[in-house]
């Protein structure tokens, strides 16, 4: 069974993907560094304290929106505040 | 860049409880209309109380809030799973009730036109959703 493709530029495409169910982050880090409680950091990102704070336990996985809202506001990479090797 | 899911507009913030007065004021009409005006003032009253318990709410439970405002997409994702549990739910038993009805002899009305609703809504709603998405 083929599991991947290479495409002309040598890029190696797989044909299935799996998508983590868990992504290990470093949002509650990122926010302590800044001196901002869950709701702060809420208000600014427009979503709900309980939001965040799902979030940071990794119980929600995050909008690509959000995520790179997240990681613009930390002025990161969204691989540096998401990491789905972890 | 915006996260929020769309602004809040009034018509938003005052769809719930827009919504359960209306259906209170339903009830209030089929109460008037089928003769029991007790039952169409008692679901008026219920349905008003109801809405103005979620506006309560929305005041101190962020929950009650995010279903108001609309702009947290976790609120949202879980509204919508919830939906779809609640929906899948009546679908189950409106196709168990038509197995019943069918086992007593009965035609399945109304339970096989509700059966039929869902199942071409479903198949609307997966169409259109796949041309869009």
């Amino acid at each position: 069974m083929k599991s991947a493709a290479v495409c002309k530029g040598g890029l190696t495409v797989a044909w299935h993907v799996k998508h983590p169910l868990h992504m290990r982050n470093v949002v509650r880090e990122l926010r302590l560094t800044r001196g901002l409680s869950q709701a702060a950091l809420g208000d600014v990102l427009g979503v709900s304290r309980q939001t965040v704070n799902s979030i940071e336990t990794g119980r929600y996985l995050p909008s690509l929106p959000l995520a790179i809202a997240l990681a613009r506001f930390f002025d990161k990479a969204v691989e540096e505040v998401f990491d789905v090797d972890a | 860049m915006s996260t929020r899911n769309k602004a809040t507009s009034v018509t938003t913030r005052w769809a719930v409880p827009g919504a359960a007065v209306v259906i209170g004021f339903a009830y209030l009409v089929a109460g008037v209309l089928g003769d029991d005006l007790s039952f169409g003032i008692f679901g008026l009253v219920l349905m008003t109380a109801l809405g103005v318990a979620f506006m309560v709410a929305s005041r101190w439970s962020e929950t009650a809030a995010g279903l108001r405002n609309r702009t947290d997409e976790r609120i949202n994702h879980i509204d919508q799973s919830a939906s779809l549990v609640a929906g899948m739910t009546v679908l189950l038993a409106v196709l168990a009730m038509f197995v019943v009805e069918i086992a007593q002899g009965q035609d399945g009305s109304p339970y096989y036109q509700l059966g039929a609703v869902g199942g071409v809504t479903y198949l609307v709603a997966f169409v259109w959703l796949r041309f869009r998405r």
